[in-house]
């Protein structure tokens, strides 16, 4: 298993090299072997006797991630699916792109998507399953963006990439949460701890970081809004990503979680609510779609609605409805997508509204695409799989059970809203065959002559077609071998059904099947009268608008934002910087009560002390208010010339002399410098703006004032300056125990002193230089 | 074999020194640098090799014991961001003399340069509060140095600012110190630590506050919400190849420094000092993202991604378990090589399409395809998309928040990566893909000569995903060994 998964992820590596010999051969070619292999490896599972298969290798241990693949019955359908459509869909491609493409890409981005949508099936440890979830979105965003010249297809990748990784993230929000309460990484571990998952307190959390993630990739309402505009990817990446597979993986993901949900009433009500609010919505929009892929994105997305209800219904029989179209779905909507790539690929157009009576010109995909539609229509005829999963649909609806006000209020709409989304599903789909191969034929608004396929363009949909008759004609020929099992891994128990085509005239799913029909038949033929209600429902109350408005939103506002305090003033920058300093640091200093205030300990204070901290006070604040450079720098002067007399009370004189030196020196350069510089120009500040600068300032030298207080008055320990005292002469050799710290206890802080000194001398040489090489040029 | 632990500021020293004699000649200057820093890349592999077999090296400097001297500290931390800092480094060499003038080069760039090494390695060594005040010193004369290299208008006025607002967190720092020494009477880390620890606790208020302090001045170089304002424009200003060293290392130093003396002294108050952390942590990713989609200038983008970046770290600063730890570990390790290749594959960009401005960009992918996917790659790096880096550093990150029940802190990270992938991904669709535009590079063969150390630092990153589990056992190491704090103070005090 490790090999098929792995298989499409070293070939995808291969491709750009392979691609360069395409003069000769379709790339396609030479990779379609890949998944048909991978298809027949998975076919030998198929039987009545299958078993589970496991197979580990360690990859992170230290984070409890290892490559564990797990194969049982839902794996298998899926990865049936996965190859088995992967190998339609190569084949299909290979004829649908021709050789000036750069086949090289599209391969590549189709292979790393084939290898992660297995991974996805098959892992059983949560993070590998997240590693491979991203890179199916991320395959997906490049396949849409593959013709990125065009402005629709790069919209549809950002898109589909935002929506569809925001879930990501969230789903690995819900892993970890899963991991942390259960202590484990596998699922079928996690599985086994249902009840520790019920009873967390973060189960709420779990279950919502784990629905968004499934949603999002499953196109759910109101996150669908992607898939429609995913259609801008080649029609094989839609048919394959889009409707068969990718899209698939949150209901993977649901069923793979089921048994852990499954009794919890949250998540039936979530399930089905969303998934018939789904598959309602998106049948009803779908009709009024004009473009063929446009009709097929919002008929997948009803569809998986549907299935995510019939998950959600958690009853024997809904799960197995529910796998049970899992495969009907990817058979007759692969073969719509496919036929719609050739009726766009002969015609030039997608537009239903310039397509008409093709059926004369196509016989063949006419053919296919009736089988196709119908199927999915749920018209009950005996050879149509669609059908048999709709009728399991609706009996699945019914006979829900539940107590609470809601829940059963839930149970009666259930059924009535699944006709309606059912009679939107009819709808569409006569829309889409008839509207496309039957009436007038428009010959000027087609841009080429269209004519039929190359016949193996058509195998591929043929196929499909042909096992959407195989189901429709024996629909339990895959029950024991296949469906069973699936459904066995879901429900956790197992689940045998046997699928019938007659339930009886008094049968209530058979009658509302046929409600469905009728009222389908004549909403149909009437559809140019009430079509007008589109205007009012959605109207203006477009998701997508919501989409483009948040994303718009998104940069308008960072930019609103960032501008409004990235101003590029200095002073409003050391405004905010002290504001935040002072509120957090005086909150911390009274809530902690780390405030040791008094004067007790402090030495008694002289005269002479008062006056120059007046004189040196007045002075700094004289700076700041100087109009002219020169007073303003000899005014600073005197704060410099105040600490040095400071320094001789408390009888440092070496200090001291050292502060009247550089103070001096510091003076004379400036009065240097000033010489070049313009006068200082008045600020013309308003009278609040100094009013606040005024109380930073007072706030922050109040503040540093209490914790020096503070911190004198709390001292804990000794100073180890005594060492020193003891130690200059006999160990260091000197007599000034200053210098013997600055040039040996603490030589290292000199010695890299020098070295800022060195940078410092440096970069004012090379600026000078430079500038004066500039001014020479 | 003590001696060791000097060699990571002393070579560079050396080296900075050497360079200086040949400032005009470039043909001597260039090799010598580049063999310079490629052997040093071996001695610091060295170096870490020995620590991890044989523990950590620490050097009592000038043979005076700790308290009284100078102590230096290889241990697990810091041994292991010194050598990502090499490896930078290395990759910076390489990328220069493509990306300066011959003039930028001969004004002693690469002087500036091993200074700036010297600073930042010293900075993660350092056992003493006040010479890790010294090495900040060191470094920010070297990134002045750096920032005004070449002169332009812009430059000095962005230098201006950013030497400001530093000059004020080194004096704030300086005081911080004194008060700490007020209040213990020593500045050797270990000792502070030892002697904070019998502080009774309820004596323990004011140790809080100064800790908070201290916070601050590391607050400020480590461009935390709502200090960093200095950051965006003074790294946007200079040549990519020293915005290159700026973002993966200097802001770094600031928060290895809150991780160094938040998980080693002021730990006895966590339910302020780090539950503050975490706010801070979350203010500061939403507001770094918010500006990293608030322009078009591709440099400019990156450079906002700096910050939400040290949101995570802080996070796990924040969150003080050991899977907090350990991820902040990776994360801040995976994000100096990141934010390098980005400011580095960004350079090579703006030469390609002759345009910092997003807008005026586009369908570069098409004659470059490989600096297109480098681009692509580090970008989902930088998201944290498994299974590269950054996921290995976030799964770390979000298991510590979630196991201590932090909901919001961990939604806000989610949505804050989805953001930065937008905001790079933005420069991926409109920059890259599209119409071939026009006004490219007539000279392709300069952006390839661009691309190849970016290469080197993408490999890294897709190295320490993928490989995770060849470092991953040796950062958990580290985190407890953090959470345990006496094999430090034991071996720097042991003599």
């Amino acid at each position: 298993m490790v090999y098929a998964v792995f298989a499409p992820l070293i070939f995808a590596i291969l491709i750009p090299f392979l691609s360069r010999i395409k003069q000769r051969i379709h790339t396609g070619w030479l990779i379609l072997p890949v998944p048909l292999l991978i298809f027949i490896y998975f076919l030998q599972f198929v039987g009545a006797n299958f078993e589970t298969k496991m197979q580990s290798t360690t990859w992170i241990p230290t984070l409890n991630i290892s490559l564990d693949f797990y194969l049982d019955g839902l794996s298998l359908l899926f990865a049936l699916l996965i190859s088995g459509i992967g190998t339609l869909v190569v084949l299909y491609s290979i004829y649908y792109l021709n050789k000036e493409e750069q086949l090289g890409h599209f391969y590549t981005y189709l292979y790393i998507f084939m290898a992660s949508m297995l991974g996805v099936v098959l892992s059983d440890n949560v993070f590998v399953l997240y590693t491979f979830w991203e890179f199916t979105s991320l395959s997906s965003f490049l396949l849409i963006g593959y013709w990125h010249h065009r402005e629709k297809s790069r919209y549809g990748a950002l898109k589909s990439m935002l929506i569809t990784v925001l879930g990501g993230f969230s789903l690995l929000g819900g892993l970890i949460l899963l991991t942390i309460e259960t202590g484990t990484t596998s699922i079928r571990e996690m599985v086994a701890m249902t009840d520790v998952i019920i009873n967390s307190e973060y189960f709420i959390a779990i279950l919502i970081f784990l629905l968004l993630g499934a949603f999002t990739k499953s196109a759910q309402f109101p996150f669908h809004i992607w898939l429609p505009d995913a259609m801008e990817a080649p029609t094989p990446v839609s048919a394959y990503l889009h409707s068969a597979t990718m899209v698939k993986a949150g209901i993977y993901l649901m069923a793979r979680f089921s048994p852990i949900f499954n009794e919890v009433p949250l998540f039936f009500i979530l399930l089905s609510i969303f998934g018939l609010v789904t598959l309602a919505w998106a049948s009803y929009m779908a009709v009024r779609q004009t473009d063929l892929k446009g009709i097929l994105a919002f008929s997948t997305i009803s569809q998986l609605g549907m299935i995510m209800a019939m998950l959600g219904f958690g009853t024997t029989y809904g799960v197995f409805a529910a796998v049970f179209h899992i495969l009907n779905h990817a058979t007759f909507k692969g073969s719509l997508f496919m036929v719609a790539g050739i009726v766009d690929h002969e015609t030039g157009t997608r537009d239903i509204r310039r397509l008409g009576g093709l059926m004369t010109f196509m016989p063949i995909s006419a053919t296919l695409a009736v089988f196709g539609t119908f199927s999915m229509a749920g018209v009950p005829l005996p050879f149509l799989n669609g059908f048999y999963s709709k009728e399991m649909f609706f009996q699945s609806s019914l006979g829900l059970e539940g107590s609470g006000t809601f829940v059963e209020g839930l149970i009666t709409a259930i059924p009535i809203i699944a006709v309606v989304g059912s009679i939107f599903t009819f709808i569409y789909s006569m829309y889409l065959f008839f509207g496309t191969f039957r009436g007038g034929y428009k010959e000027d608004q087609l841009p080429t002559k269209p004519h039929e396929a190359p016949i193996m363009m058509l195998v591929p949909p043929a196929i499909l077609v042909l096992g959407v008759i195989v189901i429709g004609l024996f629909p339990n020929i895959f029950n024991n071998a296949l469906i069973t099992h699936s459904a066995d891994a879901i429900y956790g128990d197992t689940v045998t059904k046997d699928i019938k085509y007659w339930h009886g005239l008094d049968s209530r799913a058979f009658q509302m099947s046929l409600a469905v029909v009728v009222l389908g038949v004549v909403l149909y033929l009437t559809k140019d009268k009430w079509s007008k209600i589109y205007s009012v429902l959605p109207g203006s109350l477009s998701l997508n608008r919501v989409y483009d408005w948040i994303v718009e939103k998104i940069e308008s506002v960072s930019n609103k934002i960032t501008t409004s305090y990235m101003t590029g003033s200095l002073r409003l920058y050391m405004m905010l910087i002290l504001t935040a300093i002072i509120l957090m640091t005086a909150g911390t200093l009274l809530y902690s009560g780390g405030m040791n205030f008094n004067t007790v300990d402090l030495a008694p204070i002289t005269a002479q002390e008062v006056i120059v901290a007046i004189v040196m006070a007045i002075a700094a604040i004289g700076t700041t208010v100087a109009r002219n450079r020169i007073a303003a720098i000899l005014i600073l002067g005197v704060v410099g010339y105040g600490l040095a007399i400071l320094f001789v009370m408390y009888s440092a004189p070496d200090l001291a002399l050292t502060q009247l030196i550089v103070e001096t020196v510091t003076v004379v350069l400036f009065l240097l410098c000033f010489y070049h510089l313009p006068n200082l120009s008045s600020e013309g500040q308003s009278v609040a703006k100094t009013g606040s600068n005024i109380l930073v300032s007072i706030g922050y030298g109040l503040l540093m004032f209490v914790i020096g207080i503070s911190a004198y008055n709390s001292r804990f320990a000794e100073t180890i300056s005594s060492y020193f005292m003891e130690n200059t002469y006999e160990e260091g050799g000197g007599h000034n125990a200053v210098n013997v710290i600055l040039v040996d206890f603490r030589g290292i802080d000199t010695l890299f002193e020098v070295a800022v000194l060195f940078g410092a001398a440096l970069g004012i040489y090379a600026m000078i230089k430079l500038r004066s090489n500039k001014g020479a040029k | 074999m003590n001696n060791l632990a000097i060699l990571p500021i002393i070579l560079p020293i050396l080296a900075s020194v050497i360079v200086a004699f040949f400032p005009g000649k470039l043909n001597i200057v260039r090799p010598l640098s580049k063999i310079f820093m490629v052997v040093f890349l071996g001695v610091m592999l060295f170096i870490t090799f020995k620590v991890y077999s044989d523990g950590m090296i620490v050097l009592q400097g000038g043979g005076w014991d700790a308290p009284f001297g100078i102590s230096l500290v290889l241990d697990y931390l810091s041994i292991i961001l010194v050598l990502t800092t090499y490896v930078i480094a290395t990759a910076a060499v390489f990328y220069a003399p493509h990306s300066l003038s011959d003039q930028q080069e001969k004004f002693y760039f690469y002087t500036f340069f091993f200074l700036l090494i010297s600073g930042v390695s010293g900075a993660f060594i350092t056992g003493d509060l006040f010479n890790l005040f010294v090495f900040f010193e060191v470094l920010l004369m070297a990134s002045y140095g750096l920032i005004v290299l070449g002169n332009g208008k812009a430059q000095l006025r962005e230098s201006l600012k950013y030497v400001l607002i530093n000059l004020f967190s080194s004096m704030l720092f300086v005081t911080t110190v004194a008060f700490i020494y007020s209040l213990v009477g020593t500045v050797n880390m270990a000792h502070i630590a030892e002697r904070v620890d019998s502080i009774p606790a309820e004596d323990q208020g004011i140790v809080t506050v100064i800790g908070i302090l201290l916070f601050f001045v590391f607050a400020v170089k480590a461009a935390i919400f709502p200090l960093y304002y200095w950051l965006p424009n003074s790294y946007v200003v200079p040549n990519p190849v020293v915005s290159a060293l700026f973002g993966a290392l200097l802001t770094k130093v600031g928060i290895y420094s809150i991780f160094r003396v938040f998980t080693l002294i002021f730990v006895h108050d966590t339910g302020v000092t780090h539950q503050l952390f975490i706010w801070l942590a979350m203010l500061t990713m939403i507001f770094g993202v918010i500006g990293a989609l608030s322009t078009n200038n591709v440099k400019l983008i990156i450079t906002y991604n700096i910050i939400p970046a040290i949101g995570f770290i802080l996070m796990g600063i924040g969150l003080f378990n050991e899977d907090g730890l350990s991820g902040s570990i990776y994360y801040l390790m995976h994000d100096m090589v990141i934010k390098a290749a980005l400011f580095l594959l960004i350079g090579a960009l703006i030469v390609a399409a002759g345009t910092k401005d997003l807008s005026q960009m586009s369908g570069v992918i098409q004659r470059f395809p490989l600096l297109g996917w480098l681009f692509f790659i580090g970008s989902l790096v930088l998201a944290g998309i498994p299974p590269f880096s950054g996921f290995i550093g976030k799964l770390l990150l979000l298991r510590g928040a979630l196991d201590q029940g932090e909901i919001l802190l961990t939604v806000v990270a989610l949505l804050s990566s989805l953001l930065i992938l937008l905001s790079m991904i933005r420069i991926f669709i409109r920059g890259f893909w599209g119409e071939k535009m026009e006004g490219m590079t007539t000279n392709p063969s300069k952006v390839h000569a661009l691309t190849i150390p970016a290469t080197f630092l993408i490999s890294i990153s897709i190295y320490l995903g993928v490989g995770a589990e060849t470092v991953l056992p040796y950062i958990d190491q580290i985190s407890s060994y953090l959470l345990e704090r006496t094999e430090y103070i034991s071996s720097v005090l042991k003599g």
